[in-house]
């Protein structure tokens, strides 16, 4: 099986490249015309339902800096869908080249069981966890620029940064009092 | 006017809302210009019905008027009420040339003998449809013209659809029909729902078809695939965009492209025996479990297509779904097979 792998292609000049999965197909859409309207770096865009991708774009297909798998935490299918491409991946990602954005969490406020779990999944494989809105197109430019800070940092275009050195600082941490009962 | 002609006209203005009525009432014909202007539509419903109901004594209106009223009103609005929908079968040599005037005196002529006391109006609609309207009597009451039964039926072809009608009034109407339009026999054709727009233009098969080609399109064009999936920008491109443009094609030609009728409702009636690999008790059940699951939405074909192809519903979509526009009915049992415990096939039947 051949997983997706960081390091086994040369890097493009002034170019960054991220993935987006997503098992409903919406949100990847408006980020990736967002995403693409920077000018400082050439953004390439690559859009998958799941993982794995065919892999007979593999000689076209340039170097995948960032893997982002978003997921709507109404939808228990979302998550599952996440989880199992999860493995598909080269390890090599998980230091820093993944990333997870979840929506619709403020509806999702009745079942936390899928956002707790969600929050252990980014914990335990030391990724971030970023919350976006995908209605509006306010929100939608927000996800997009904090996607972009990361990709830069991912890419290699920020000087002395990798993406390693801040995946310390943004990977996502269990709150302390998970273990206590919440208010409710 | 008669008690009934007034009571027929209390219940016709308060059902329809009033910018309707002053449409229906022009279409109607029956009021001169002066009286249609001397009733003040800004009033509430019981004053017009007031006026109307002075303005109708003055022309000495009878209640065959009021009801061609109710028929114009139900042929513009169709969509209310429930209705069902049957099939001819075994048409005669002379079926086929069936024309209205005939149609129309044989109606009135079976349904008389079979019953007395029947009132009767057949009108010819701009597209091809005739309706008619029933109100039943008999022999020692007159006509009931306010559960007045709606037929509608398309010259040379074997549909009818037919609403308001109560059980003991069925056999008659069916006989009746049977004979005037030359067939020998008349089933139910398990199609029903509250649009009627929506179920006659399923039952035409009067949507957008997609044909299941093997070669979608001669030139490869970058931009062919689904147009949500449009992506301009050169940068952007989709991993497994064959795999969604297949997806798409086979929901379409499932279930066509385009504005679908607005069905809104599918109904499964379950006669398989139960099958759960993690529950012994119930799967050892010798006797089928009886179940029945119901879909319904604004718009059940339209939300079938984006589940086959959003991938929610598997492609190639099943035939217990691609059923409901292809033999064009929304009312299903579904049976096992029969012959061997290993081979678990599911068939729809009649």
């Amino acid at each position: 099986m051949s997983l997706l792998n960081p390091f086994n292609k040369r890097p493009g000049l002034n170019t960054a490249t991220i993935l987006l999965v997503e098992n409903e197909e919406q949100f990847q859409q408006s980020l990736a015309n967002v995403l693409v309207e920077e000018t400082a770096v050439t953004v390439n865009v690559r859009l998958a339902k799941t993982l794995p991708i065919p892999t007979k774009n593999d000689e076209s297909r340039p170097r995948i800096d960032l893997v982002v798998f978003i997921i709507n935490l109404t939808l228990d299918k979302s998550v599952k869908s996440a989880k199992a491409s999860l493995k598909y991946l080269d390890p090599g990602y998980f230091l820093g080249k993944v990333c997870f954005m979840v929506t619709n969490a403020r509806q999702a406020l009745g079942c936390t069981g899928r956002l707790d779990a969600v929050r252990q999944l980014a914990v335990s494989l030391h990724c971030p966890l970023l919350f976006a809105e995908d209605q509006t197109p306010e929100g939608v430019t927000s996800s997009a620029r904090r996607l972009l800070t990361i990709l830069k940092v991912a890419s290699g275009l920020v000087p002395n940064t990798t993406a390693l050195y801040l995946s310390n600082l943004t990977r996502c941490a269990m709150p302390p009092d998970i273990d206590q009962p919440s208010f409710d | 006017m008669d008690d009934s002609a007034k009571r027929l006209l209390q219940r016709l203005v308060r059902r329809i809302p009033t910018q309707m009525l002053r449409d229906t009432l022009d279409k109607w014909e029956r009021l001169t210009a002066k009286q249609r202007e001397f009733v003040d539509f800004t009033q509430s419903k019981w004053t017009i019905t007031q006026e109307l109901l002075a303005v109708c004594e003055e022309r000495e209106l009878s209640v065959k008027h009021i009801a061609e009223l109710e028929m114009i009103y139900v042929i513009g609005n169709p969509n209310q009420g429930m209705w069902h929908t049957f099939q001819l079968v075994d048409a005669e040599d002379d079926a086929h040339s069936l024309e209205l005037v005939q149609f129309k005196e044989q109606f009135k002529s079976h349904l008389s003998e079979l019953k007395r006391n029947v009132a009767v109006k057949i009108k010819k609609h701009t597209d091809e449809a005739v309706w008619i309207r029933i109100a039943w009597g008999d022999t020692f009451s007159r006509p009931n013209h306010l559960k007045a039964t709606y037929v509608v039926h398309y010259l040379q072809t074997p549909f009818v659809f037919v609403s308001g009608l109560l059980s003991k009034h069925k056999p008659l109407l069916l006989q009746a029909l049977t004979l005037s339009t030359r067939h020998q026999g008349i089933k139910d054709a398990n199609l029903s729902g509250q649009k009627l727009t929506a179920i006659r233009d399923l039952l035409m098969r009067q949507y957008q078809h997609v044909f299941p080609t093997k070669y979608p399109s001669p030139l490869a064009e970058r931009n062919r695939s689904v147009s949500s999936f449009v992506h301009l920008d050169p940068h952007i491109e989709n991993e497994q965009a064959e795999a969604s443009a297949n997806r798409h094609r086979m929901a379409g030609e499932a279930f066509g492209n385009g504005m679908l009728p607005a069905l809104q409702s599918a109904v499964y009636k379950l006669e398989t025996k139960f099958r759960d690999l993690t529950n012994e008790t119930m799967t050892e059940r010798d006797k089928p479990l009886r179940c029945v699951v119901k879909f319904s939405s604004p718009n059940i074909l339209e939300s079938l297509r984006h589940c086959a192809s959003t991938g929610i519903a598997s492609t190639p979509v099943t035939p217990l779904l691609s059923s409901i526009p292809l033999k064009g009915r929304n009312y299903f049992v579904i049976t096992d097979n029969a012959p061997s415990a290993s081979s678990q096939m599911c068939q729809t039947q009649d």
